[in-house]
């Protein structure tokens, strides 16, 4: 009889890595869906495209860095799919490629792989990307009308509504049509209401704490609030600045990002509603319409500093409960009755 | 007041089938009765506390949750006049149910113990405690047995910890439910401890369930005993979730503190897996502890972040470990920091 030694506990949680990161990748696939439904099967070799690059390059990485290959936790798949959904589905194949190359090569990998990164590895890529190709990473394909394997001149692009708003003008477009992700802007990321049942069911499954999104969403609202770049009633101006760009699929996608987000409530709230704001503010002084990938590095950065002050004051506060378990505070009663029994 | 922890881990039970089963003496380990010398009370309720106190003594019971000895928690607890007794039956952990089984078909004897016990220390408070969150049980576990009330006490997984911390700073004596039945058969029918009760569990178990086995037999013995399906990869001492793994469970012998025996088939496959810093072990320590912090602190030794993450407040439950995605040790890296932490402040304190 062989017998293994192993420290206690002895029965472990069902959960791993792999079905945490599952389970982020079936949350992917109705943005995928919806792509397909509103452009065709452009967008699934768009996905391939990234998720190979991605895990090519991890292979190689590991490979280069000595160690044994390991993809099995699919971090790099996750990194691959999110870029497609981060750029216009009339992107070129290249600037995946790039995306997807530059999130492992420079993002990830050379900060010590999974679980080490400091930036959120598709986050880096695809603001690479609108760098480098801001005249075709900011013009979309309007839905509804099939895009070739090659897009070339034929195809009609335009601007969204996240560039009108950064002009000052209102979108003439529904707010209907916009929860429903029928207008053009990023491939997977003006499914509003897909990516609310995503965030749904990743809460579900417990695999992302509702915080840090609910705080994003409070922080860029209450930016939104107190500046208003419209002239709208005001409620509808913030679900109109809500809504456009990449923030619900920042607030659903990228700030949950385990590796990159501090670890406890407080901090995450903190977290959470900076980026939001700060995603706001860049709106109104950036030039680019897409600010949330900016703040988000920034915020990024800052991570570990947020990280050490929630240690910081969960210490403090555990020295409280501490001392006043050791010496409970005297209530003034008791004070009373020694003052009573020595006289 | 009684839902704590708020933080920690809900567990699957698995007691089932072994708590419904009736508590047996295995054929093959037959229990050697050992009767005390001296006669037996006739009017057992008309002792006085201190021949209570001696019985205990002589027939050498031991309570299994601390393992100190009955007579001494009794005459400590006489002398301090401790005003209640709380019988603990909590089994939080999975696969154990070494003290509800009895507590349930023994309610008789638990109940004499338990008045035996309450007039050796001169209390009158008395409560049965027992873990809320058991889903998958098939028996129904009574408000209250033989007029004592069950506490049912709700909360995540580590709770029996701070069941016995809340309790003992109530001026209340918490004793095992087990070690009340043996003080019941000592007084009643002179009888030495001479066994114990343990779960045997497991996915390689045939025929799990609790067992009333003798003293020091090893515990390869019981194992085959109850009679095993397959060679078992891993067998654990004591409970799911804070017992020891055993090397070679044939010099390993049963005492009265072994609570469970579990043999399980599937081991652990090694996945490689880094941590990714979920947060999920921060969310879950009851102590309110981060060890993602600890582990990243103790990875690159960074002394000044390991003192201050408090690693000697952790009580060892092991939820951290348990929900870890990456399967990391991480109760294993918070012992180390603690002794690290420990060290260090014992030379400052030299200094």
């Amino acid at each position: 009889m062989k017998l293994h030694i192993q420290n206690p506990p002895h029965i472990r949680s069902r959960e791993s890595n792999q079905t945490m990161m599952v389970d982020v990748i079936i949350a992917t696939l109705p943005l995928y869906a919806m792509g397909v439904y509103y452009y065709g099967g452009r967008v699934l070799l768009l996905g391939l495209t990234g998720a190979l690059a991605s895990c090519f390059a991890d292979i190689l990485c590991q490979l280069a860095g000595g160690k044994i290959p390991n993809i099995r936790d699919l971090s790099a798949v996750i990194t691959g799919l999110l870029i497609p959904l981060l750029l216009p589905a009339s992107a070129h194949f290249s600037m995946i490629l790039v995306a997807a190359v530059f999130a492992i090569l420079v993002a990830k990998q050379p900060f010590g792989g999974v679980g080490q990164n400091v930036f959120n590895p598709a986050a880096a890529g695809v603001a690479f990307v609108i760098i480098c190709w801001p005249q075709s990473a900011f013009s979309y394909p309007i839905p509804f009308e099939r895009l070739p394997l090659a897009v070339d001149e034929t195809v009609r692009l335009v601007n969204s509504p996240a560039y009108s708003l950064s002009l000052g003008g209102t979108p003439n477009i529904d707010l209907l049509d916009m929860l429903l992700g029928n207008v053009p802007g990023p491939m997977g990321a003006s499914n509003i209401l897909v990516l609310l049942t995503c965030l749904l069911f990743l809460v579900g499954r417990r695999t992302v704490n509702l915080w840090m999104s609910a705080a994003m969403f409070g922080g860029a609202a209450f930016v939104a609030l107190l500046m208003p770049r419209l002239e709208l009633p005001l409620l509808t101006g913030v679900a109109y600045e809500l809504m456009s760009g990449l923030l619900v699929i920042g607030a659903v996608f990228l700030i949950n990002d385990p590796v990159t987000s501090p670890k406890r409530k407080i901090p995450k709230l903190l977290y959470g509603f900076c980026t939001g704001a700060l995603s706001m503010l860049f709106r109104h002084i950036g030039r680019y319409e897409e600010s949330l990938l900016f703040a988000l590095l920034v915020m990024n950065a800052a991570v570990w500093m947020i990280d050490l002050w929630g240690e910081h004051l969960a210490h403090t506060m555990r020295r409280k409960h501490l001392e006043l378990a050791i010496n409970p505070p005297v209530s003034k009663p008791a004070e009373q009755d020694v003052g009573a029994a020595q006289e | 007041m009684r839902n704590y922890p708020r933080k920690g881990i809900l567990l699957e039970q698995n007691k089932e089938p072994g708590l419904s089963k009736e508590i047996r003496v295995l054929p093959a380990l037959p229990v050697e009765k050992s009767r005390m010398p001296g006669e037996i009370s006739p009017t057992p309720e008309l002792l006085a506390p201190y021949e209570i106190v001696g019985l205990a003594k002589e027939a050498n019971i031991v309570d299994e949750i601390d393992g100190r000895r009955l007579w001494k928690k009794l005459a400590q607890a006489a002398r301090e006049s401790v005003s209640g007794i709380v019988v603990d039956a909590l089994d939080d952990e999975p696969y154990i149910s070494s003290q509800l089984a009895p507590v349930l078909q023994y309610p008789e004897q638990l109940h004499q113990g338990l008045s035996l016990a309450l007039r050796a220390i001169g209390a009158s408070r008395s409560s049965i405690e027992i873990y809320r969150n058991l889903f998958d049980v098939n028996t129904r576990i009574p408000a209250s047995i033989m007029g004592v009330k069950v506490e049912r006490i709700s909360g995540f997984y580590p709770a029996e910890n701070y069941a016995r911390r809340r309790l003992s700073r109530n001026n209340t004596l918490v004793i095992g439910a087990c070690a009340l039945i043996f003080l019941q058969r000592a007084v009643y029918e002179g009888l030495r401890q001479t066994s114990a009760f343990v779960t045997v569990s497991g996915d390689c178990v045939a025929n799990p369930g609790n067992y009333e086995v003798p003293l020091g037999v090893s515990a390869s013995r019981l194992l085959e005993a109850v009679g095993m399906i397959t060679d078992p990869r891993r067998v654990v001492a004591g409970g799911s979730m804070t017992g020891f793994a055993l090397t070679d469970p044939s010099v390993v012998y049963l005492s009265q503190t072994t609570r469970g025996l579990l043999a399980f088939a599937e081991e652990f496959r090694d996945m490689r897996y880094v941590c990714i810093g979920c947060g999920r072990c921060t969310e879950a320590c009851p102590q309110g502890l981060s060890p993602y912090f600890i582990y990243k602190a103790m990875q690159h030794p960074r002394k000044r972040h390991i003192e201050m993450a408090d690693a000697e407040l952790c009580i060892g439950c092991g939820s951290c470990s348990y929900v870890c995605p990456a399967k990391l040790d991480l109760a294993q890296v918070i012992a180390q920091a603690a002794a690290y932490t420990k060290e260090k402040q014992g030379a400052g304190g030299e200094v």
